[in-house]
């Protein structure tokens, strides 16, 4: 559906994006993984037509993406990273907006507003002004507004940042429920967590390259591990982190390690280190690597660096 | 006390760090005081009123009436206009011509001295200013000027009437003889050259040697020389007004307001920006000169309907004639607000951010109404001045606006003044585009 070949921006000076190649299917839910600054907002205007790529080509469905074609326009949906709302309008209003920009009008234009508002819980509001709603309902009606001319490609940039859990899920449950329904979905986000529950395939981005392509089961087998193990990062696990690390690859985040070992370093005697720098086994999570441990893998950092 | 020094440097600090806000605090001020310096003429060593035009007929074949002629062209305060302009080669002004030019503004004032300057019978002088009194402050400085500029040389011209008073009466040569005594008895009081001061009472000096005098003559008592003096004035336009004092001034009002309100706009093109609207409109089939144009007629719309309201209130507070020239008046009202709305484009298009959007606002805006004519009349400024005034939007929005509800013009004769404004619109217009497209606005 959406083919991106050899794609490069540059900021001034600033490289965005190093030659960024990708194959979005039609019907997919894509993730876009990567830390702030990794280019994932970059691609995605390069994709919605906002900016025009240094070097490189954009495809959707065999058309060149231009910024000035209309064409291309009606078949996208924008979710921006920042609440792209007017405040001082109510939702029902701001809805009628962007649904008349792509054309919508009479009938059907209602019709969309009142399955808009329904699905994002938010029809009892309907004519309360946007700027006070909270942040995730501001967050829900951010994501619906770009959904009304129902796009073939959905952008969904960064759509959850500073969102509740409670809000977050709702959010997650929509999307999915709007993927079933036909259009493409390009996710970009900087939470693994977010990635492993929504997209059938993740693309890892950092530094403007891909670094990994693949589904989630497709992406850890390229780990040369395949346990992890959590313990707090704390003054008394300091000696031992300091020593197991020799072992294999140790990521400090969020007042925690996480271990992964090289091959042939054993689970017994990790516990046995463990032992000996007395302490006690309930410290130790044993569990299956995560993106994180991929992008640590990859890109020698964090996502939250 | 270390705490609130903290809580001192931080605001130091912050305030530094925001450029916007030192170039209000400091360079704004520095700037405007500058212009207002020009604009009242601070920066010339003589200061007050120069240059305003000023017409001069003169009917009257009496050497005294050309002396008052050149009286008033030695004035710095008047450019004296004697020959119609608008013909080659031209001619001397006639009444006529001077009410017309009035009218078509060339100059708002005119001095008419008739052909019966000095009476036959009787002894005084007898002068008519026409006046366009559009602007009040203007008005009674024009007045005030030429009347005393008339009566600083009245002493002289009433001589001159008494002389050709006393030839018609006494002969020549009995006024011949009557001059020698005369001279002969004030040199022999008071020395002097016998001959050149009977030729100084022949031309009507009372005896004072032309150019012995080191200062001029002491004021006249008002109250003699205005029976003396006969000064008739005649308002040639804006005879109709209702409510000259509130038309004269509502102009000037509503282009400030309408120009904070359209500057304000600008600011507001940040808003959306910063909230990713930008982003969210562009993605949709919507293109970046439509956002810009859209822009720009939201800001005639809001321009218009701010003008409607203000001139509304002033005809429900002061009686301005509004509805009279209600056509007209709509015409005006929405080239002015292109005007305006285009620059608030061009603040948009400039300024890096709404901080810096609403300084250089306020500058210009402050700046414009000051040198436009907004808060005087910039006949009463520098003549450099005058000529910067014509380039500002304010100067032609508030002729445009004069002509409609003072000289009650047709749409035929606001269609010059119309045009400019819209001129100033599509050429502001044009280089905010021009900026637009080569900013980040849409980055």
């Amino acid at each position: 559906m959406l083919i991106i070949r050899d794609l490069r921006k540059h900021y001034g000076s600033q490289l965005a994006l190093d030659g960024v190649s990708l194959e979005i299917r039609r019907g997919e839910f894509f993730g876009l993984l990567g830390p702030n600054g990794a280019g994932k907002s970059t691609l995605m205007s390069l994709v919605a037509g906002l900016r025009q790529p240094d070097a490189g080509s954009l495809a959707l469905d065999g058309v060149a993406v231009t910024p000035a074609d209309p064409a291309t326009r009606a078949a996208l949906g924008l979710v921006p990273q920042s609440i792209a709302l007017f405040e001082d309008l109510s939702a029902e209003q701001n809805l009628r907006v962007f649904g008349e920009l792509h054309g919508l009008r009479g009938a059907l234009l209602r019709e969309r507003i009142d399955e808009a508002l329904a699905a994002v819980q938010l029809a009892d509001r309907r004519r309360d002004q946007v700027k006070k709603f909270s942040g995730g309902m501001q967050r829900r009606l951010n994501l619906v507004a770009s959904l009304l001319h129902r796009p073939k490609l959905l952008l969904c940039d960064e759509p959850t940042v500073g969102v509740d859990p409670q809000s977050r899920n709702a959010i997650f449950d929509f999307l999915e429920a709007r993927n079933r329904e036909g259009p493409t979905v390009i996710y970009s986000t900087h939470y693994m967590e977010e990635a492993t529950r929504l997209c059938s395939r993740i693309g890892i981005i950092d530094h403007g390259k891909i670094h990994a392509l693949g589904t989630l089961d497709e992406l850890l087998t390229r780990l040369p591990f395949a346990d992890e193990m959590t313990f707090p990062a704390t003054p008394a696990t300091a000696a031992f982190a300091a020593r197991v690390a020799a072992h294999g690859e140790l990521a400090t985040a969020d007042g925690g390690h996480r271990f992964h070992p090289h091959a042939g370093f054993r689970t017994s005697a990790f516990y046995a280190l463990a032992e000996e720098c007395q302490l006690p086994a309930r410290l130790f999570v044993a569990g299956r690597p995560s993106l994180e441990a991929l992008f640590l893998h990859l890109t020698g950092r964090t996502l939250r660096e | 006390m270390r705490i609130i020094l903290t809580l001192v440097r931080k605001d130091i600090a912050t305030f530094l760090r925001n450029r916007p806000a030192v170039v209000i605090t400091f360079l704004v001020p520095v700037a405007l005081i500058y212009i207002f310096g020009f604009v009242f003429g601070l920066n010339a060593r003589d200061s007050g009123p120069a240059g305003i035009r000023l017409g001069v007929v003169n009917a009257s074949d009496s050497p005294a009436a050309q002396q008052l002629v050149d009286a008033l062209k030695a004035e710095k305060t008047f450019r004296v206009v004697t020959a119609d302009p608008t013909v080659t080669p031209g001619r001397p002004l006639t009444e006529a011509d001077a009410r017309r030019l009035i009218h078509d503004r060339k100059f708002n004032f005119a001095l008419v001295i008739p052909s019966d300057f000095i009476p036959a019978r009787g002894v005084g002088l007898r002068l008519r200013i026409l006046s366009d009194p559009r602007n009040e402050i203007e008005t009674q400085t024009v007045n005030g000027l030429l009347q005393k500029t008339i009566f600083s040389h009245v002493p002289q011209l009433l001589g001159q009437a008494l002389q050709a008073g006393a030839r018609r009466y006494l002969g020549d040569v009995r006024t011949d003889q009557f001059n020698s005594e005369i001279a002969a008895a004030v040199t022999g009081a008071f020395g002097g050259d016998r001959e050149k001061t009977r030729r100084s009472l022949e031309a009507g000096g009372f005896g004072a040697l032309p150019g012995e005098s080191a200062a001029p003559a002491a004021p006249p008592a008002p109250d003699l020389f205005s029976r003396l003096v006969q000064i008739e004035t005649v308002q040639v336009a804006g005879r109709d007004v209702k409510s000259p004092a509130a038309t004269r001034v509502v102009g000037g009002w509503a282009m400030m307001f309408l120009l904070f309100a359209v500057s304000g706009g600008s600011a507001a093109f940040f808003d959306e920006k910063n909230a990713g609207l930008f982003q969210r409109l562009l993605s949709a089939p919507v293109r970046r000169s439509q956002l810009l144009w859209s822009r720009f007629i939201y800001g005639i719309l809001l321009g218009l309907v701010q003008l409607t309201t203000l001139f509304a209130a002033g005809r429900l507070l002061y009686g301005i004639d509004v509805f009279g020239h209600f056509g007209n008046l709509v015409v005006v009202c929405t080239a002015a607000a292109a005007a305006c709305s285009a620059f608030g484009m061009l603040i948009a298009a400039f300024a890096p951010n709404a901080q810096a959007a609403n300084g250089l606002a306020t500058f210009l805006v402050l700046t414009m109404s000051a040198t436009g004519g907004a808060w005087f009349p910039i006949s009463l400024m520098p003549e450099f001045m005058q000529h910067v005034a014509k380039f500002t939007l304010v100067y032609w929005s508030m002729e445009g606006f004069s002509q409609v509800l003072w000289a009650g013009s047709s749409l035929g004769e606001l269609l010059p003044t119309v045009g400019i404004l819209l001129a100033i619109a599509a050429g502001v217009m044009a280089a905010a585009v021009w900026r637009f497209n080569r900013g980040a606005v849409f980055d």
